[in-house]
């Protein structure tokens, strides 16, 4: 599995969501299940896909999957 | 008489215990080792963790860092983030924000320093630690966190203002915590000590430890083997359906 492949898995599964639905115009807050508690859930899941730590700002900063993977790329996850 | 499965109520998990090596941190090691929990024991002093480390073995696993070095205590959640997969140590699925100081002083002669001091110690680094460990604890949909309050934050105590503003700081965010983080499967509660035997308390002579202890409807100090045992209550399942509570350990305690 590719990082994009696992990026994808994880929001998936944060957020209760289909595959199809996942993609880099996915925004916070835009869809029901996207809400401060499943951000919390993919935030946890994210950091044990990827095997990072994140900072608060980045936290606060991952607003859509497209932002997400800018975060990601700066703990040296390749996409 | 417990069996030695019903006391193995934290077996399968690990618990980090800021303050480890002062007295009532030792007793929650104790408590928490016992129970069947590894333990990251947080501390700054290397020979008391040591020392943890040398009558518990693998159960302890000693961090060395400045609770307050915001850097420090990321890095050190970063090394908990990769132990905790092995399987002798297992999830994170327990906090105990123990680590803190008291300066006792009139309002007119505290300083801002005193005061800043005190809230970064005992509010301030709990929070950071909330959040980074709800954060490991999240992925399991799992956790308890307990912090280490105090009846002067609960009730008040003439010339503890700065302490008890400290303490009440850390007990008013459990409890909103506690709303907020319960979705996610984490408990938050509190644990107040009254007046325990300890080293924070060495210094009071025998008038001044009469004194207090005539306003404890017990009549005596409390043990910090008394609050460790409270804390694993609140860290295991057995009080898997509190969050929010703040449980006085004081024999009755009017500070």
């Amino acid at each position: 599995m590719n990082n994009q492949q696992k990026l994808t898995q994880t929001f998936v599964q944060a957020l209760g969501i289909a595959e199809e639905q996942v993609s880099d115009g996915l925004t916070y807050n835009t869809i029901k299940q996207w809400d401060s508690t499943a951000h919390m859930i993919l935030i946890a899941e994210l950091e044990d896909a990827f095997d990072v730590m994140l900072d608060t700002d980045d936290i606060i900063d991952m607003s859509s999957v497209a932002k997400a993977k800018e975060i990601l790329a700066r703990y040296d996850v390749q996409f | 008489m417990m069996s030695n499965s019903e006391s193995m109520i934290l077996k399968g998990g690990s618990v980090l215990v800021t303050g480890a090596t002062g007295d009532i941190g030792r007793a929650i090691v104790n408590e928490c080792v016992s129970a069947g929990a590894a333990v990251f024991a947080a501390g700054r002093n290397d020979g008391k963790l040591s020392a943890l480390v040398n009558q518990y073995e693998s159960r302890v696993i000693p961090l060395n860092y400045d609770v307050t070095d915001e850097k420090a205590v990321k890095e050190a959640f970063r090394q908990i983030q990769k132990q905790q997969n092995q399987p002798d140590v297992g999830p994170l699925m327990g906090l105990v924000n123990n680590a803190g100081i008291m300066h006792q002083a009139p309002l007119s002669v505290s300083t801002m320093d005193g005061l800043k001091a005190q809230l970064n110690i005992n509010f301030l680094a709990p929070y950071q630690h909330m959040q980074l460990a709800s954060r490991l604890m999240a992925r399991h949909r799992h956790g308890s966190i307990v912090n280490i309050g105090s009846q002067v934050g609960e009730q008040g105590s003439s010339g503890l203002s700065a302490y008890g503003a400290s303490k009440a700081a850390l007990s008013g965010a459990s409890r909103s915590l506690a709303k907020e983080l319960a979705v996610v499967g984490i408990r938050v509660n509190t644990v107040a000590p009254g007046f325990i035997s300890t080293e924070l308390t060495a210094h009071f002579d025998d008038e001044a430890r009469q004194e207090v202890e005539s306003r404890i409807a017990m009549r005596r100090a409390g043990r910090a083997g008394e609050v460790a045992r409270a804390v694993v209550f609140l860290l295991s399942k057995q009080s898997a359906y509190t969050t929010g509570h703040v449980l006085p350990v004081d024999g009755l305690f009017y500070p």
